[in-house]
């Protein structure tokens, strides 16, 4: 049986080694060369690029920018994703799993394609600048260059992920026994009392995972800054990810890079370490 | 008398979720519209009138000297490169989970330990050398599959599985002279087959959608997905709007009619990932 299960996982470890362990370690040493991709040479640096970490104003932009992103990200999600779950979990029992899906499709739509529409829906000629130009004073000439740019991609965000939060928040609602509903309705706890005071205490333990899920998510933002606005205004809507595959493969600062990448993934482990423990503080109140 | 008191408990709920729909899709349904209408109307109309095929037929037939039908080839790409991606999540999953959850073995919890460390990795960290390790690969299928070809939470979400599953059905089995090769093909993959289909699906998307990866190991417009090939074709002011819309749809509609096929199994997944 040894050998069998070691040859059952030996596709995992091959993998793993070349591909998770080797890497690990390799970044961990890059990070302290200024090695640039290409060069045959390259020096031993020690700590310097981690130090350089702390002066550099796209690192302090990424780190609060995640922060930035995260809190309307969490809330949208939270809140649109709910009012897709309740809405879905009155239905009929036969057309809930067709209407799921149905809010499940923007999670589907990848988001270099919704960029494609961004893009030209707020462009400078588009029929709805046009509109905004005509009805409104102080439109920007490039609004995705604008303060509204970090909300539209907030917006991309959450309009892709909240159907998919939603079946989280949808199985944790169908979970709810009957008898707790029906005894509800009988002290007469409808509507909004019933949704705070019931639903919402019911289902924390799913709610933890919806907001842990898409803290994480918010650090892993690129394809919607990279395709539309590059980071800007002044690396306003500039991300982590952001950050690092443009030190890494535009500027070819590999070591830098990796320093980078090895302090966004401390931020991230921390912050979710943060969240789950508030979290678990709210679920001990609930009685989870 | 009862279908009347349903249809009026179910009537508001029915209406409010189908303006909710609408609402939530209209930005998809604007995207697939433009891709369909006249080139002079894209951008500029809401109603389906004078639908064409012309932005895909413009898109897919577009060739160059060195490169044929470069788009309809990033199309191929991208399934060239996720649907082996989807089948090794699978397998790999499966014999993993298979092995970590219902077989003894000197190293079990090593191995859990490993992966639990995995998890928890932020994965950014493994871009650069990553593509240190690949770089003799870049512009080959190899190098665009291998590196992302085992995602990690597959595994776990086998092993959580597993856990619902006795352990006596397979020492059962084990008893009347089945082997663990028997074991993992015969009972554990029919029994999963609701995870299976999960496991396929997202792995699947994830890697349809994936660029950083991609648009690093494909410089060569021979080997870009088409979530690449559209992201290159993403700044340049020469791109028409209606072929980009037709991309658009191009690599949405086969995620989406995945998951539409697969949809049954795809809810009770979910329901078990909740749990």
């Amino acid at each position: 049986m040894n050998l069998t299960a070691w040859i059952f996982n030996l596709p995992y470890l091959v993998y793993s080694i070349i591909f998770f362990f080797i890497p690990v370690g390799w970044a961990f040493w890059l990070a302290t060369t200024d090695w640039n991709l290409m060069a045959e040479k390259f020096n031993y640096v020690g700590l310097k690029n981690f130090k350089k970490l702390f002066s550099s104003s796209s690192v302090i932009k990424s780190f609060w920018n995640s922060y930035r992103y995260m809190i309307p990200i969490i809330l949208g999600c939270l809140i649109l994703g709910f009012l897709i779950a309740l809405l879905v979990s009155r239905l009929p029992k036969k057309i809930r799993g067709v209407a799921a899906v149905g809010f499940f499709i923007p999670y589907l739509v990848s988001g270099t394609a919704v960029a494609v529409m961004v893009q030209y829906v707020f462009s400078y000629n588009s029929t709805l600048s046009n509109f905004l130009r005509a009805h409104f004073d102080n439109v920007p000439i490039n609004i995705l260059q604008s303060e509204t740019g970090f909300w539209i991609l907030v917006a991309m965000v959450v309009w892709k992920m909240s159907g998919y939060y939603a079946l989280f928040i949808l199985s944790g609602i169908e979970s709810i026994s009957e008898e707790v509903n029906e005894a509800a309705e009988l002290d007469g706890c409808t509507g909004i009392n019933k949704l705070f005071r019931i639903t919402i205490p019911m289902i924390t333990p799913t709610i933890t995972n919806v907001v842990t899920l898409a803290a994480g998510l918010s650090f892993h933002i690129f394809s919607e800054p990279y395709l539309l606005t590059g980071g800007g205004p002044l690396k306003k809507t500039t991300t982590w990810y952001l950050e690092i595959y443009n030190s890494a493969f535009v500027s070819f600062k590999a070591g830098y890079s990796s320093a980078m990448a090895i302090a966004c993934g401390l931020q991230i482990f921390l912050t979710l370490r943060l969240i789950t423990f508030l979290m678990d503080r709210v679920n001990h109140k609930f009685g989870w | 008398m009862k279908a009347k008191l349903n249809i009026r408990k179910y009537l508001l709920p029915i209406l409010l979720a189908l303006v909710f729909l609408a609402i939530i899709l209209f930005p998809y349904y604007y995207l697939v519209l433009q891709s369909f209408v006249p080139w002079v109307k894209v951008d500029k109309t809401l109603v389906p009138k004078d639908l064409t095929i012309k932005s895909f037929s413009y898109l897919f037939t577009q060739s160059s000297s060195t490169n044929p039908y470069v788009w309809a080839r990033s199309l191929l790409n991208s399934f060239i490169v996720s649907l082996p991606t989807g089948i090794i999540s699978v397998l790999v999953g499966l014999f993993t989970g298979y092995a970590s959850s219902k077989m003894n073995f000197s190293g079990k919890k090593l191995i859990y330990n490993l992966l639990v460390f995995q998890m928890f990795f932020p994965t950014i960290i493994l871009l650069v050398p990553r593509f240190m390790i690949m770089k003799d690969y870049v512009n080959s299928y190899v190098g665009l599959i291998l590196p992302l070809c085992i995602p990690i939470w597959a595994i776990f979400m086998y092993i959580n599985y597993f856990k619902t599953i006795p352990d006596t059905i397979f020492e059962a089995a084990r008893i009347d002279g089945a082997s663990e090769l028997q074991n993992v093909l015969l009972i554990a993959m029919p029994a999963t087959k609701p995870i299976s289909v999960i496991v396929f699906l997202t792995s699947f998307t994830t890697r349809w959608t994936e660029v950083i990866w991609d648009m690093k190991m494909a410089s060569d417009v021979h080997y870009k997905t088409l979530n690449v090939m559209l992201t290159s074709q993403f700044s340049r002011t020469d791109a028409l709007p209606g072929p980009m819309y037709a991309s658009a749809v191009a690599l949405t509609l086969p995620i989406i009619l995945l998951f539409l096929a697969f949809s049954k199994y795809f809810r009770e997944g979910i329901n078990f990932m909740v749990k």
